[in-house]
């Protein structure tokens, strides 16, 4: 050992160097480390819990005010009312659909004369639009005191006829008219100037031969005009009493409403006065709660002027359903076009349904009780499987979820229906046949969907998808697709398509992932057994990957579910259950979501509602959802993990 | 049979390694090799870390076609008679005929039964007689029929690391090949296992013909009947086990077997 002799003492610098690296006030640094890594992964998990407390709180009062609020929905009789209200909507969407089937039938008849006429007029609006300028300065001219010398009037009027030639000459006709039509229609509008206010002659002639056309339909449909009529007029009485009584009961849930809300304020200022010191203030807080006094709603009393009409109410419903049953059997089998056809058939199919739906609803009036407590299970129905969400009501709101987890999840099954085979199949492409160009390619374009703001998204739906939809289910060889044409370019699948849109890079990249962790092992010995590319993919890359492909997708469905902004601007936002009666078209219907509500409504409502309480139900229901899935993506990719060999 | 019978009169080569050399892109990793395998024998590749057996062996089913710039410079490989680099060889065919086992048990996350079936599912059997028929033959030729043949459909993979390299090898033979290559089966195994792999070698050479990669020089004593000694990319000499072993000719191949190398 050859090194020279250390100091005794240490020099100061190291003394201090390590004093530093030993404690940190008073603590050792790898102590702080460790506290600062946990705390970090533990503000996750607290933030976590906060905001399950935070949704609870703000939720749970939910059941017990809806309770409350359904509870004076049936002591003030609003129910009773509903039991034959509801039903009897259906008679407006028979009459809707009668009246539908009438015009059609009609239409065979009048279309031509109308087509005509409508063309005529058309044709005559283009030619004052492109003779505005000079007609108008013609009126003008006319309208001024002292009038114009007659000189410059006559340049005027020249002008205009020379304009309204040029412009009838060059329109063009069409083939609905016939040459010597055409001929005159030109000499005609040639001939417009402000100062003829009659219409040109062909002109009436036409008009008058589509009123014609019409009266003569409605003679032929007569039978099926009258049916309508009758139809929708045999609801008048009923609905009179009806009305009549929901009037009453309105008034009695007002008043009640407005007791409770004076009581409590009343017991606040009680209460305030109670605690209070001075005697003078004591005594000012006693006369303000004795004021606001008043008389409880004697709810016996008034409910019994709705109860005492139930035998009335009875025979009303039955004379109803006797005349829309008769109105039924005179509905002519043979009205018009196919369309109108197949509409009456209906019709007369739905009638008689509809009046047993309303013997029934009659039947149960008996034994309605306007004091039956309405239990917190009946409430934990009305919720979870009530079929409508309808908000600022005049008469009841209700908080049925069934109408946005349909939309929810309708619209987050099409994403992922299109979105699985997407990602799938371009991860299966781009981990085992792309080359490295390709793969430096395809990869970074598809995780750029990612940052794409979905509001953008939004708008590209609304703007693009929407409208190319709505052609291409015009195009008349698609028409075997159901739904094709469809009513609304702001519809579920539109929601689908752009939510696949957004999931595909989560879940190209996570199964790009899955396939990348099948060992290199697997394929050398399906290669040493001779199989082909495509057989060691197929057999033996995608099944040794599936665990991770399945929870990619569970995760991409997570991100749908979730995904607000799109759905808000791009599913129509119509709260109503998809009509799924009518197959599987029914994805082209709008339809609103539990994410969109919370976006929509929350904003606007009062705090401590029970529409606020609703909404942060919701929430909580959402949550729960995300969880379920989530751990469902975890379960999966463990389920199907192979053994670790 | 009259296979067997013309096998004794004059047994043809199974696999003839004549003056080849291999490149990994630009660097050779192997010199102007000459090899013969000769018919249901069991022949061992031997040499340090690094000197071109793994590449040998892969050159004899064209398993190293999938490393991108590798490829034979000169010569060729024949495997009865036929070159396997001839424009008309099917590679899947190739490989239908020569099997591999590799060092580290490989089966895949399937049952066992998927396992074993899975060489002649890919080459288009269907019939669920036959398969079931090769199944027990090839687990029967791998000593495992009896341990396993009452849980056929559980994971491969719930195996011991043995009887995973077994499997491997029963799905190996599963589409009866002509030569079964082995890059160090054992080296990840266990002394008993090791031993019941290398019983199970004696009794394939009897109806396969074996090339096996192995670090242990008493396994090839054990198993062999001829070794050909690497070095460093050459072959430095091939003779029958008992003749390399007791009497090398080259003054490297003693050093090698003396453990005296440098
Ligand atoms: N994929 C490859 N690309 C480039 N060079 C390679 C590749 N594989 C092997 N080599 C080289 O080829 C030479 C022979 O390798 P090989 O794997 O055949 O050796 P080995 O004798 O099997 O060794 P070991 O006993 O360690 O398995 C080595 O120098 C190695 O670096
Ligand atoms: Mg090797």
């Amino acid at each position: 050992m050859d090194r020279p002799t250390t100091p005794s003492r240490p020099p100061l610098r190291s003394v201090l160097l390590r004093s530093r690296k030993h404690t940190v006030l008073g603590v050792d640094p790898q102590h702080l480390i460790r506290w600062f890594f946990g705390g970090n992964a533990s503000i996750a998990v607290i933030v976590l819990v906060l905001i399950m407390i935070f949704l609870l709180r703000e939720g749970i009062d939910f059941l017990p005010t809806y309770r409350h609020e359904l509870q004076t929905y049936r002591r003030a009789g609003l129910e009773f009312c509903d039991i034959i209200d509801q039903p009897l909507q259906q008679n407006q969407t028979l009459s809707s659909s009668l009246r539908q089937a009438i015009s059609a039938s009609l239409e065979t008849l009048s279309k031509s004369a109308r087509d005509r006429r409508d063309a005529a007029f058309l044709l005559k609006r283009q030619i004052e639009d492109k003779t505005t300028r000079t007609s108008e300065s013609l009126s003008q001219a006319l309208e001024k005191t002292p009038p114009l010398p007659p000189a410059e009037l006559a340049k005027l009027r020249s002008e205009v006829q020379k304009a309204a030639a040029a412009a009838s000459a060059s329109l063009t006709y069409p083939d609905l008219f016939s040459a010597a039509e055409r001929e005159q229609l030109q000499r005609e509008f040639a001939a417009l100037t402000p100062e003829v206010t009659d219409l040109p002659p062909l002109l009436q002639t036409l008009a008058a031969d589509f009123t014609a056309k019409d009266r003569e339909a409605r003679t032929k449909f007569a039978s099926l005009v009258q049916a309508q009529e009758e139809f929708e007029a045999a609801t008048e009485p009923l609905q009179a009493v009806v009305d009549e009584l929901k009037q009453h009961a309105q008034e009695t849930k007002e008043n009640a409403v407005e007791f409770e809300v004076l009581e409590t304020n009343r017991l606040r200022l009680l209460e305030a006065a109670a605690k209070e010191k001075d005697p003078d203030e004591k005594a000012s807080l006693i006369k303000e709660a004795s004021a606001s006094f008043t008389e409880a709603v004697n709810l016996a009393e008034r409910i019994q002027a709705i109860t005492s009409r139930a035998t009335e109410l009875r025979e009303q419903v039955e004379k109803y359903a006797q005349v829309i049953e008769k109105a039924a059997a005179v509905l002519p089998t043979d009205a018009g076009t196919g369309v109108a056809r197949t509409m009456v058939n209906d019709v007369r199919e739905g009638i008689p349904v509809h009046a047993q739906a309303m013997r029934k609803a009659a039947a149960q009036l008996d034994s309605w009780r306007w004091d039956k407590p309405v239990s917190i299970f009946t409430v934990i129905g009305a919720f979870f499987f009530g079929t409508s969400w309808i908000t600022n009501s005049s008469w009841q709101d209700f908080f049925g979820f069934v109408p946005l987890l349909s939309g929810s999840l309708v619209i987050a099954f099409i994403a992922i229906l299109i979105a699985t085979p997407v990602s799938v199949v371009a991860a299966i492409y781009t981990n085992q046949f792309a080359s490295e160009r390709e793969k430096e390619l395809i990869k970074p374009v598809i995780e750029f969907i990612q940052a794409i703001p979905s509001v953008v998204l939004g708008f590209i739906g609304i703007s693009l998808v929407g409208n190319l939809i709505k052609d291409v289910s015009e195009w008349s060889w698609l028409q075997w697709v159901p739904g094709f044409p469809i009513q609304e370019r702001l519809n579920m699948f539109n929601a689908g398509c752009l939510l696949a849109f957004m999931a595909v890079p989560t879940m190209f990249s996570l199964s790009e992932d899955a396939l990348n962790n099948v060992p290199r092992a697997y394929i050398d010995a399906s290669d040493a057994l001779g199989a082909t590319k495509l057989q060691t993919v197929f057999r033996v890359i995608v099944p040794a990957g599936i665990s991770g492909i399945l929870s990619a997708i569970l995760l991409g469905l997570g991100r749908v579910i979730g995904e607000t902004m799109v759905v808000l601007l791009v599913a129509g936002n119509r709260i109503a259950i998809p009509d799924f009666s009518a197959g599987p078209g029914a994805i082209f219907q709008p339809a609103h979501t539990l994410t969109g509500i919370i976006a929509q409504e929350l904003g606007e409502v009062s705090r401590g509602s029970s529409h606020w309480q609703a909404l942060f139900m919701v929430g909580i229901v959402l949550f729960a959802i995300s969880l379920l899935v989530n751990w469902c993506a975890r379960a999966v990719a463990r389920r199907f993990e192979p053994h670790k060999a | 049979m009259s296979a067997d019978s013309a096998a004794k009169a004059k047994p043809p080569p199974v696999v003839q390694v004549r003056d080849m050399d291999f490149c990994y892109g630009t660097s050779k990793a192997l010199f102007d090799i000459n090899l013969e395998v000769k018919y249901h024998r069991v022949t061992a590749l031997i040499g340090p870390s690094g000197c071109g057996k793994s590449t040998l062996l892969r050159c004899i089913n064209r398993m190293n076609d999938r490393v991108p710039s590798a490829r034979v410079t000169k010569g060729e490989v024949l495997v009865k008679g036929k070159n396997i680099h001839d424009t008309d060889v099917d590679l899947t065919q190739l490989r239908k005929q020569v099997g591999m086992v590799f060092q580290k048990s490989n089966p895949f996350p399937k049952s066992i039964y998927e396992n074993v079936a899975y060489g002649l599912r890919i080459h288009g059997e269907k019939n669920k007689n036959l398969l079931d028929e090769a199944v027990e033959r090839s687990l029967r030729h791998a000593a495992l029929w009896d341990e396993l043949k009452d849980r056929l459909s559980a994971n491969a993979l719930a195996l011991s690391g043995g009887q995973q390299q077994r499997l491997c090898i029963a799905r190996a033979i599963a589409t009866l090949p002509d030569v079964l290559l082995m890059d160090e089966p054992c080296s990840a195994l266990d002394p008993i296992s090791t031993l019941k792999i290398e019983e199970l070698m004696s009794q394939l050479a009897r109806e396969y013909t074996i090339v096996i990669v192995t670090h242990n020089m008493q396994q090839a004593v054990r198993i062999s009947d001829f070794t050909a000694f690497l070095h460093l990319g050459k072959l430095v000499e091939f003779s029958p086990t008992e003749e390399l072993f007791t009497n090398p000719r080259e003054k490297l191949t003693e050093a090698y077997l003396r453990g005296t190398f440098s």
